[in-house]
Order: C-alpha cells, then structure tokens, then sequence
C-alpha cells in the first residue's frame, strides 16, 4: 500500500499579537500516515483541534514545526516547505479538500462549479458537462438549478454543489471537513457512497464528521488527536 | 560697390542682401544641411522676426532668403497662382532685397516658394521648392506635448497616427484628410507635407528637385533630398487615394490637375479651373481649349493674351 | 460565462517570469517601499495588499517600468534571456510596455485614450507594432471587445460614454490584445458599485485562468484578493511583512499587521 501523507513532530500555536500576544497552543508531535484506500477518521472532543489538522494537512495553515509529505506525482514532497505554486500544483492533481461551506463565487454557475475541475485536467467540454450533470443528478439537485449561480441556493444545495465539485473527479487524496451537517438522510447517503468509491477507486481519506453513523461507514480507521494536545 | 551695398532704388533704408543678415543665412543653411541629411526629421532653428506677421510665410521667406544668389530665378506661388496677394508681396520683396530675377514660368525657376501647392508641371533636377509650413508636427493634434511627440519622432512610435486614420475610416467610411495629409519619408520620419491638397503627395515622392520646409513661428526647418521615398500613410485595405473631379478645367481642358472651384455669377453658376495659374496660361497658349473658354473672356476672368 | 477553454498547466517551468531583488524607492528621507523581493512564474497572480501608504502603488510603479527603483533590481524573463528592465533604453521598455507586459490604471482615464473610439482604444497595440489591414484589426477589436462583455455595436462609441465598469474592461481588453505575458492591476475594481465589481472580478479570473497570464494585482481589498490571487504580500510601511499563499495569509496569518487587517473586515 501506498503511503499518501507522511505526518512528521507537527505541533501547531497560535499567537495571537492583537490580543496582548496571547498563545494558543493546539497540538504537538503529531506523528502519523495515510495510506492509499485508507479513510482516516479524526476524532476527539469539539476544540481538540481536528479542523486545524486537517487544514494544515492542506497547506491552509502553517504548522509551527514539523514536515508533512504528500506524495504527488509519484514523489514524496513536504508541502510545510514548498513553495506557493507546488502547493497549488498538489492541490490541482492530488489534493482535495471539502469543505462544509460553498466558498460562492459570484455569477458562476452551478454546472460550471462542477465542471471546473474536470476541464482543468484536460477533460473536453462535452465529457465534463455530460459527468458534472450527472453528479448533481445523483446528489438531488434538481435540474432547473443546475444553470443557476447558488448565491441563492439553500444551504443544503449549496453543500450538495460543493460535494459534487469535490467528487466529480475525486482527488488522490481526499481532506473532508463535516461535509454532511446541512444534508438530509437521503443525501447523506449519497456523501457516503461517493467515499466509498473513491476509496475503492485508490484515494486516501482523512476526515472529520460529527454524525456518527457516517463516520461508521466511512471510517477504515480512527485517529484520536486529544493524545496530541499540546499543555498550554 | 556689391550688390549688397547698394542704395534701394526708392530711397528707403539699405537692407542685406535678402534682407537677412549673413550670420542668419549662415545658421538657416546650417539647420538646411542638417535636415537634408535626415529626410523628414524637423530640425530647431532661430526663426527671426520678419517684416510681415507670423502665418503669412516667414518660414519659407527665411529660407529662400538664405539660399538665394544673383544667379537664381525666383518664382512665387500661393494655392498654385502667381497673381494673388502674397504670392506678388512675396516676389516683390526678393525683387527689392534681393534684386532678384523672378518669373511666373516653373521651368524657368531655379526657386519656386510655395504656399499649399506643387506646381503641375514636373520639377527638373536643380530646382528647389521651398514649402510655407504653419504645423510642422503632424503629430499634434493627436498628442499635445512636445516632449512626447519628441519621444514618438525618436523612437519611431507612429502608432497614434495610424490610430487616427483608423478613427476616420471608422467614423467616416474613408480617410477624410484632404490636405496636409502625413506622409512617411524615407521609410524613418513622419511628416507633415504643410496644406498641399493629397492631390500633390504623390508629386513629393523620388522628385528629381529639393524639397525645403520652413515653419516661422514654430521654428523648425525640414527636408527632402532628390529622389527620397515618400509615402502617404493608409491601410493595406484601405489605400491612399488621390481627388479627381467630375469635370476638366473649364480654360483649358486639363484633366489631370488639381481644379479650383470659382464661383463666376450671382445666381450660383461654377466653373472649375487648374489651381495651377501658370499650367493653365501655358496649355491655353499651346491651344487647348476648356468649354467655358469663351464666357471666361467674356466676363473678364480671362485675359485673352494675343498671340 | 465559459470562454474557449485551455488547461492552464501551472507549468513548472525552470526559471520565473519576473524576478525582483531587494527593489527600494525612496522619496527623500521618506520609505516608499523597500528591500521587497521575490519571484513570478507563469501563470501566477500575486496579490499586494496593505492599506494607503504602505508602499504598495510605488511597487507597482517600479515592477512595471515607470518608475526607477533607488535600489535593486527588475528582472523579466520574456525572451530566453531575462532582461534588467530598467538597464535597457527608455524606447526598449516603451515597447515593452506595450507589448510584453500591461498596466491596467485605477483610473480608467489613465489607461484609454478618451477622445478615441473603444475600437481605436484596442486595435492601438496592434498598429503600434505595424498592423496595417483595417479589417482584421477592427476584427480583433471586437473579438476582444466581446471577450471583456462589450457589445460589438459600441466599438465605435467613445469611453466617455461607457460606465465605470465598462471602462475598466475596456482598459483590460486594450491591455491583454497584444498577448502579454505579464498584466499589472492597480486596484482594479476601485470605485465600482458592488455588483460591477463582482462582474469584473469574474471575468479577470477566467481570463487569467484561460490565458495562463502572471498578474500582479495591488488591491486594499482582501476579498478581491481572496478571489482572484494564489500569493499574496502584505504591506505595512513600505516593507512586506508577510507573504505566502493567499488562502494560508488569510486563514492563518502570522504577523500582528496581517492579523488586524483580516479580522477588521466583517467576513473574508
């Protein structure tokens, strides 16, 4: 199997210089791996510090020690000392992340969202829009959206927007954050499928959910990062 | 006693020869050389007061003064006619400081000044013509600052005048410069051919004569050696066209040159006319008849000449 | 809206587009900006932001070509070999300017001919460099025109009687038809009523996306930097306090400057 992220002694604090330089630690000597077709659960209490974990796993923040090596292309790279443009490279082919919120860009469709990435990996516009609408098809959207901007979707659509985007064309890894809160059971559902063949399909997971019985299908493995907490 | 000391002949104060002083000649000829040595490139030099308001030729007057001598035969035209106001204050001038032999025949000029015309018949090697330039920068209406038009010149950065040819076609349908239209000289310098009708570009290009610019009041002196390239500007689809007329002149038949509309009663009636006095008085004398021939005589436009 | 679409490979080519060292200007005794480095490659948008005074307008104005630096150096690389712009002829980085590179102006006025038709405003880099056929260029004109969302039937209309947004995307399009490589944005949606902005905003993204330009956008607004920038420096009196990843800046920033900028906006 595979090793798609190396975690090495990565600690993280926070200093926060407006507010008198207070600190705040979060975790240190976070030591671990993911292999491919793995997913990794992170659990632990609310605060423990699961979603600054994982955006540090994305290069979204920056650890105040360690390495973290995401093997791209076939080579391990540490994405805590890359430079921008192998982060974005990293995150165009072999990184993913799912967020719990539609980051909405204004007048952009919700067809081309899901297309987007598809046809920045050289798809053709016909097979890119053919996959997206069967992506949005699948997670219930309906169909009079689809040529619409979500700016005015409910949450629970926007969500399931974002998800297809995430999962038209899965990452060889993938970081999911919570991505089921504003969905109801039946889509619920379909998130859980989706991972799952991604999984089968050689991706690597590591994610976080609060409802239990999602976490029950997906895990593969479970990870408890309050034995990583740093004393403040 | 030279020339030059002697008394005028009505008794008013004694002038220099040509009227200008010989360290000014000197300094036009300097600037002369310069601009005959970079084709189209407007060259700086010392514009003197002159006894006649800027806007009435002093640029062409100082440099025909420079280059005048007793050998010289002067010829002066305005809008092509040798008989209109500034043309004849103009000879009688040089007549006067210059005792200068003139002559309304173009191929007996060594000098012909000019103001908005190039004589029909074709200049011979050794002539000079000497142009009445009000705008020497064919740039300025575009870009108002000297510096920078200084800046395009240097650096060949004629983009804008293209830019404005397009905005004619664009609005217009067609180039609607109709004189002073801007040429590129020697493949290097845009120039501004002073008001001559587009009608006489093409006469400009590789012409066995020299060709001097001189701006009074803007101070600049420019050139075109013997056989220069000249080329008016325009689109590959939209190429440089010259005017032409829906009628020959009406003295002389000519129809091939550059024709005045004159209005000859009060009821509105017009007959067109060679702008070129000299050309038309010459074809008329070899025979050539235009249609309203008689009714010029008749009215008194026309001075029948006897034969 | 979708353009023709490329994948813009975020090439990792060899050596970078612009490479700056230690470019400082002065004005006196005063610190315009000093000591800023670092590198562009191909495809990348780089954000400068910090607010009024921080220095970031004179580092745009040394970055691209209008201003000489008092120190360091500008280096392009549009060619095989890169080029010290400030080392080559005035008439050399004129046409660079108009060439190899674009500065789309806050203010409209700044960047368009206002007395010229939008047509003649985006055919000028091409009768610059010597294009002499009327039609293809009025052609190209308005291809670009409709690009940037601008009716084909107002190319012969004058900016004076375009709004705010359309000038800005008039400016773009005057900029991008001689194909840079390189576009510099000085506050590009200032001015503009929200909605305009996000229309603007949207289509600078897909061009750069499409067209796989390097673009150096100066903004004090972080959610126009959010938007349309990978990288992005942050600028405190003259210097650059912080750089990185426009989402890891944002997200996480370090420096206390880079802390109050952030958590002073409502939602970012």
């Amino acid at each position: 199997m595979t090793t798609m992220i190396q975690v090495e002694n990565v600690a993280k604090t926070f200093t926060l210089h407006n507010q008198g330089g207070a600190r705040l630690p979060v975790f240190d000597n976070v030591n671990f791996s993911v292999e491919a077709g793995e997913a990794l659960v992170l659990a632990g209490a609310s605060g423990a510090g699961k979603s600054s974990l994982l955006r540090i796993l994305y290069g979204n923040y920056r650890p105040t020690a360690g390495s973290i090596h995401i093997t791209h292309a076939g080579r391990p790279v540490d994405i805590v000392a890359a430079v921008p443009r192998t982060v974005l490279d990293i995150r165009r082919r072999t990184l993913g992340f799912v967020s719990q919120f539609l980051r909405v860009i204004p007048r952009v469709s919700a067809l081309d969202i899901v297309r987007d990435p598809l046809l920045a990996r050289g798809a053709s516009p016909e097979e890119a829009s053919t996959r997206a609408k069967a992506m949005l098809a699948r997670l219930n959207l309906p169909e009079r959206l689809w040529t619409l901007a979500p700016a005015t979707f409910s949450g629970g659509e926007q969500q399931r927007v974002n998800i297809a985007r995430s999962f038209v064309d899965p990452s060889p890894i993938m970081l999911i954050d919570e991505p089921t809160a504003s969905l109801d059971a039946a889509n619920r559902d379909v998130v859980v499928e989706l991972i799952a063949e991604a999984r089968t399909a050689g991706s690597a997971i590591v994610g976080i959910f609060h409802d239990e019985a999602v976490r029950e299908h997906v895990a593969t493995r479970y990870l408890d990062i309050t034995s990583f907490r740093k004393a403040a | 006693m030279t020339i030059h000391q002697m008394p005028a002949k009505d008794t008013k104060p004694a002038y220099n020869y040509a009227y200008l002083d010989e360290q000014t000649k000197r300094m036009i000829r300097r600037a002369l050389l310069k601009a005959v040595a970079v084709p189209g490139y407007q060259v700086p030099f010392g514009s003197r007061e002159m006894p006649l308001a800027r806007g009435w030729g002093t640029g062409g007057i100082q440099i025909t003064a420079a280059i005048i001598g007793p050998a010289d035969t002067l010829k002066v035209i305005d809008q092509g006619a040798d008989d209109t106001t500034n043309a004849v204050s103009i000879r009688k001038f040089f007549e006067r400081t210059a005792d200068a032999r003139t002559s309304e025949a173009t191929d007996e000029a060594t000098i012909i000044q000019t103001r908005h015309r190039i004589p029909e018949a074709p200049l011979k090697s050794g002539q000079v013509m000497v142009y009445q330039v009000p705008m020497p920068e064919p740039l300025r209406r575009l870009e108002p600052r000297e510096a920078e038009t200084r800046k395009m010149h240097a650096w060949a950065e004629y983009g804008l005048m293209q830019v404005k040819l397009y905005e004619d076609i664009a609005r217009y349908g067609e180039i609607t410069k109709t004189y002073d239209y801007p040429v590129m000289v020697n493949g290097r310098y845009v120039m501004a051919p002073s008001p001559i009708p587009k009608f006489d570009n093409p006469k400009m290009h590789m012409s066995p004569a020299l060709q001097l610019f001189g701006a009074g009041r803007e101070k600049r002196i420019y050139a075109l050696p013997p056989y220069t390239s000249v080329r008016s500007l325009d689109f590959d689809d939209h190429p440089f066209r010259i005017q032409s007329w829906s009628q020959p002149c009406g003295l002389c038949g000519a129809a091939d040159s550059y024709l005045d509309e004159v209005v000859i009663d009060d009821q509105g009636g017009r007959m067109f006319v060679c702008s070129d006095s000299h050309y038309c008085e010459t074809r008329r004398a070899e025979g050539h008849r235009g249609t309203m021939l008689g009714d010029a005589t008749a009215s008194g436009l026309v001075e029948e000449k006897t034969p | 809206m979708t353009l023709h679409v490329a994948p813009a490979e975020l090439a990792l080519e060899p050596a970078p587009l612009l490479s700056v060292t230690g470019v400082s200007r002065f004005y006196g005794a005063r610190i315009g900006c000093t000591d800023v480095s670092f590198d562009l490659w191909p495809g990348e948008v780089l954000g400068i932001v910090g607010e009024s005074g921080s220095g970031k307008s004179t580092l745009l104005r040394c970055l691209a070509g209008i201003d000489k630096p008092d120190e360091g150096e500008v280096l392009f690389r549009g060619g095989a070999e890169p080029l010290d712009i400030y080392s080559v002829s005035e008439q050399e980085r004129r046409r660079l300017m108009r060439t190899a590179w674009g500065i789309v102006h806050q203010n409209p006025r700044d960047g368009l001919r206002m007395d010229v038709t939008a047509g003649g405003n985006v055919g000028e880099r091409l009768m610059d460099r010597g294009d002499r056929h009327y039609g293809q260029i009025r052609e190209r004109a308005l291809d670009w025109l409709q690009r940037v969302e601008i009716a084909g039937g107002r190319i012969d209309d004058r900016p004076r009687q375009f709004s705010g947004g359309m000038q800005q995307r008039l400016q773009i399009a005057r900029v991008l038809v001689s194909e840079p490589r390189l576009v510099f944005m000085d506050e590009p949606t200032g001015g503009l009523d929200v909605s305009v902005q996000a229309r603007l905003l949207d289509l600078l993204r897909v061009l750069v996306r499409d067209l796989g330009l390097a673009a150096i956008i100066v903004t004090h607004d972080l959610a126009v930097a959010r938007l349309l920038t990978d990288r992005l420096m942050v600028m405190k009196d003259g210097r650059v306090v912080e750089q990185g990843l426009t989402d890891q800046v944002l997200d996480d920033p370090h420096h206390a400057y880079t802390q109050l900028l952030t958590s002073a906006v409502l939602s970012v």
